[in-house]
């Protein structure tokens, strides 16, 4: 029985998933935190799935495809700033219409242009064949400048995210780490992709840092129950994958979704009241 | 707990009567011992800090919130006119939309405003000198004249007393000298009206001040009641003289305590 | 004479040809038909998604409702019960989980959507489900059946006769929340009707534009119209229309050039939202007059989802 569930980790394709998982997890969970402390969560989910058409390109045009995503998703977040400049309101429906353009762009590109229709789904919701070691590479890499990046900037990043009026006034200037920020999220995002698809980067970016958060505060632990959570819940969701023959992103974000729902249910009976 | 609905006014006498009153947010009160009367033709400034419990006040004029304690009686409808500084300036709505958002209490929410409706409407800009622009577009008017639609909807509601948040701020003098002498003309017409201001000089000018700083520190005519003890204790110490009037040091023309215009960024 | 003319007959009727050619098939009147259909919804609802502020929720609405259409099409049950229980499943999710300490709401949000979207993803791999997980995507406007037009015909017929006799309460409580009671709105009214609407316009247009593409009708030909007018009334009957010439156009672009249908519609509508930006852009900046004022701020500041009213300084705008 033992070994019927260690079958899966056998394969060669799930042992490279589980890989990117690893690469995955320090840039994923850091960013998490950052994610969920400045309320991104829109953002992060717009630019993952933005990262999509930038795929397509890349696999019909013959470019490698972490590049297309990255290009992709940068060209999304420098888009959006540029647009959105000069509006006082209504950057949410910008953000919604330039991610539906884009993912309508990714739709054509691939069932029109180059006939890769077949490739949507599994870009979209991530697929085990789907990656390479360029990913894995792409995933460690991506992790790596989130850990500097969070070093770096981590401080400026804390105290905008708390009071931006005040930070202003203490003479921090938080337009170049803002930027970096939005940035990096893109960087993970665009990573995450082939490991749980565009639609659902967060997955790994979002709920894990959420879910942690609901038990501490003081960011130190936070950052590193969420890395531990990425791992925790994308191994098995990966396990699940292959015993369910659905993509893994779907099964990682059913299970991360269900590990919040009960850690909140926790939270919510041993912290006694519902203080919002 | 009673609230405003249940004690209501009738015929002549005060538009709102307010005793014994207190009033917060869950176990955080914000207002406590709060009394006072409200004529008609009568203008009362409301004076207080920020987090004074001036909103809190209108909160409960308005029936949005229940009192603690105390017993809060109002006649007819109260008409509420925000600051205009946080409208929605972007908003598809020309000024007479705005002014026949006045009417929303009195006809069935199924119908929408027919003639009679618009004529009121259109009364009400009348009066307050806007018909001319009843149909250019809310936002594409100047402050002043914002502020003024929003007395218009007021209007419209045939509000017997008015709770006007702060309607001076952000406005130029032209601009607040046709506010100031619209006020006049309503308060004439038999309306009551209550002024929340942080302007003292503005304030003497009216008839009745009540000041508030979590709780009531004073509240009478104006001319007696704005003494220097008395603003003081109102604003605590975040008094800055700007001017004193010639000859009398006990009387001060124009207090600005330092408060946050932009509240919401 | 005859001779000179000829070319230009031929020509003409070449382009009468390639403009009527189209809809000779029942097909593509079908598909013309659902898409009028979804533009004047999408058009009409939109306008309020855009002054509610709701393109997130919007969006958000149609990933959680995936589970539900999926359920249904496994169950052969009628989309509308699908959506209708899934919209009930996510909004009671979005309530729990919006309790969450110390995350935002928009976080918990999030949360409940890559679950639930999760979930359909995985419903709809399962080996029961027909292999229609691309249409329930993207949209299938060419598969459309009579009934579904029916359906959606009922549908749009609802939620147009709503926005006429909520038009009122919809307008006070957008414009001004707080004010609202006081005038005799009821904004929990307006929330929950709002949403409720949301939802069956989202049923309407997800089988013409599929769930991932059906927020571009629900926000792209509104914020289109906003640019435009100034009056909500008429910038209801442009975004209608100017959705319904997307959807047209989209249909061209998929019956000439092959491209697929509802990806081609949804691309319109973000493309023409793009080009009124541009025109809006282009015309403030040569001064022409007063553009509906708007104001500097980056996606920096922007992207904060905590709800910032702006400073007042619509004086000098």
């Amino acid at each position: 029985m033992l070994e019927e569930l260690y079958e899966p980790f056998a394969l060669p394709f799930v042992q490279r998933g589980l890989l990117e998982v690893l690469a995955l997890s320090v840039g994923a969970g850091l960013v998490g935190t950052w994610v969920v402390l400045r309320g991104l969560a829109f953002y992060s989910h717009a630019v993952g799935t933005a990262a999509f058409p930038g795929v397509v390109l890349a696999g019909g045009l013959g470019f490698a495809a972490p590049l297309g995503a990255l290009a992709s998703a940068v060209v999304f977040a420098g888009g959006l700033e540029r647009l959105s400049r000069g509006r006082r309101s209504g950057y949410d429906s910008l953000t919604a219409l330039v991610l539906v353009g884009m993912m309508a762009l990714g739709v054509i590109l691939a069932s029109d242009v180059f006939f890769s229709g077949s490739d949507v789904d599994t870009l979209l919701f991530g697929s085990l064949l789907l990656i390479g070691r360029d990913d894995v590479s792409f995933a460690a890499a991506a992790s790596v400048v989130t850990f500097f990046a969070s070093y770096l900037f981590g401080r400026v990043w804390l105290a905008t995210g708390f009071d931006p009026a005040a930070a202003r006034s203490l003479g921090l200037r938080s337009a170049v780490p803002d930027a970096v920020l939005l940035l990096l999220i893109a960087l993970v995002g665009a990573a995450a992709l082939f490991a749980v698809g565009a639609i659902l980067v967060t997955t790994l970016l979002v709920v894990p840092a959420a879910t942690a958060r609901l038990f501490t505060r003081r960011l130190l632990p936070w950052q590193i129950a969420s890395i531990a959570l990425v791992v925790a819940e994308g191994a098995p969701g990966l396990w699940l994958s292959v015993a369910t023959n659905a993509p893994p992103g779907a099964t990682i974000a059913m299970l991360a979704g269900g590990v919040f729902a009960l850690c909140l249910v926790v939270r919510l009976l041993t912290g006694g009241g519902l203080p919002r | 707990m009673l609230s405003a609905k249940d004690n209501t006014l009738d015929g002549d006498g005060p538009l709102a009567e307010v005793s014994g009153l207190s009033a917060g947010y869950g176990t955080r009160s914000v207002l406590s011992d709060v009394g006072f009367r409200v004529e008609p033709g009568t203008r009362v400034g409301v004076l207080g800090p920020n987090g004074g419990g001036k909103t809190t006040l209108f909160k409960v004029l308005l029936g949005e919130l229940a009192p603690a304690t105390g017993s809060v009686a109002v006649r007819g409808r109260c008409g509420y006119v925000p600051q205009t500084e946080r409208s929605r300036l972007d908003y598809p709505v020309s000024a007479l939309d705005v002014a026949l958002m006045g009417t929303l209490g009195r006809i069935p929410w199924w119908r929408r405003p027919g003639r009679g409706e618009r004529r009121v409407a259109l009364e009400a800009l009348q009066k307050v000198g806007l018909r001319d622009l009843a149909n250019e577009r809310f936002g594409e008017l100047s402050g002043g004249e914002r502020q003024r639609v929003l007395v218009a909807r007021a209007l419209v509601q045939d509000a017997g007393l008015l709770l006007l948040d702060e309607p001076f701020s952000g406005l130029d003098a032209p601009s607040s000298e046709r506010l100031m002498s619209l006020l006049e003309l309503l308060a004439d017409e038999g309306r009551g009206l209550m002024i929340a201001t942080h302007d003292v000089g503005q304030a003497r000018s009216w008839d009745l001040v009540l000041c508030l700083n979590g709780r009531q520190v004073a509240f009478g005519r104006s001319a007696e009641t704005l003494t220097r003890p008395v603003v003081e204790a109102t604003y605590g110490a975040q008094i800055v003289v700007v001017e004193r009037e010639r000859g009398d040091p006990e009387r001060l023309s124009a207090i600005l305590p330092p408060h946050h215009h932009n509240e919401g960024t | 004479m005859w001779d000179a003319a000829y070319p230009a007959v031929a020509f003409s009727n070449g382009i009468w040809r390639a403009i009527v050619d189209p809809w000779t098939e029942g097909i593509m009147q079908r598909a013309l038909a659902e898409v009028a259909l979804l533009g004047v919804v999408g058009g009409a609802l939109g306008c309020w998604i855009v002054f509610y502020e709701l393109s997130y929720s919007a969006e958000s609405l149609a990933h959680a409702m995936f589970p539900g259409l999926v359920m249904a099409v496994l169950l052969g049950v009628p989309l509308l019960l699908g959506a209708g229980v899934g919209v009930a499943v996510a909004a009671l999710a979005i309530a729990v989980f919006g309790r969450a300490p110390r995350i935002g709401k928009d976080t918990s949000v999030a949360v409940v959507i890559s679950a639930l979207f999760g979930l359909g993803v995985v419903l709809a791999f399962s080996p029961e489900s027909p292999s229609g997980l691309q249409h329930l995507l993207f949209g299938d406007v060419l598969g459309v059946s009579n009934l579904d037009l029916w359906t959606a015909a009922g549908l749009a017929a609802v939620v147009l006769v709503a926005l006429r006799l909520l038009h009122g309460q919809l307008l006070a409580v957008g414009f001004d929340r707080e004010s609202a009671r006081s005038l005799g709105g009821r904004p929990g009214l307006a929330d929950v009707a709002l949403l409720v609407l949301v939802a069956l316009a989202t049923v309407v247009a997800v089988q013409g534009l599929g769930n991932l593409l059906v927020v571009a009708v629900l926000v792209g030909p509104a914020a289109t119209a906003r640019l435009l007018s100034r009056r909500m009334v008429p910038m209801m009957a442009l975004a209608a229309l100017l959705a319904v010439l997307a959807g047209i156009v989209g249909l061209y672009l998929s019956y000439y050039a092959g491209t697929a249908a509802g990806a081609s519609v949804a691309g319109t509508m973000v493309l023409s939202y793009l080009l009124a930006l541009a025109a809006d852009a282009i015309q403030k900046r040569a001064g022409g007059g007063r553009a509906i004022g708007f104001r500097g701020r980056g996606v920096v500041s922007g992207a904060y989802t905590f709800s910032s009213r702006s400073s007042g300084d619509g004086e000098d705008a």
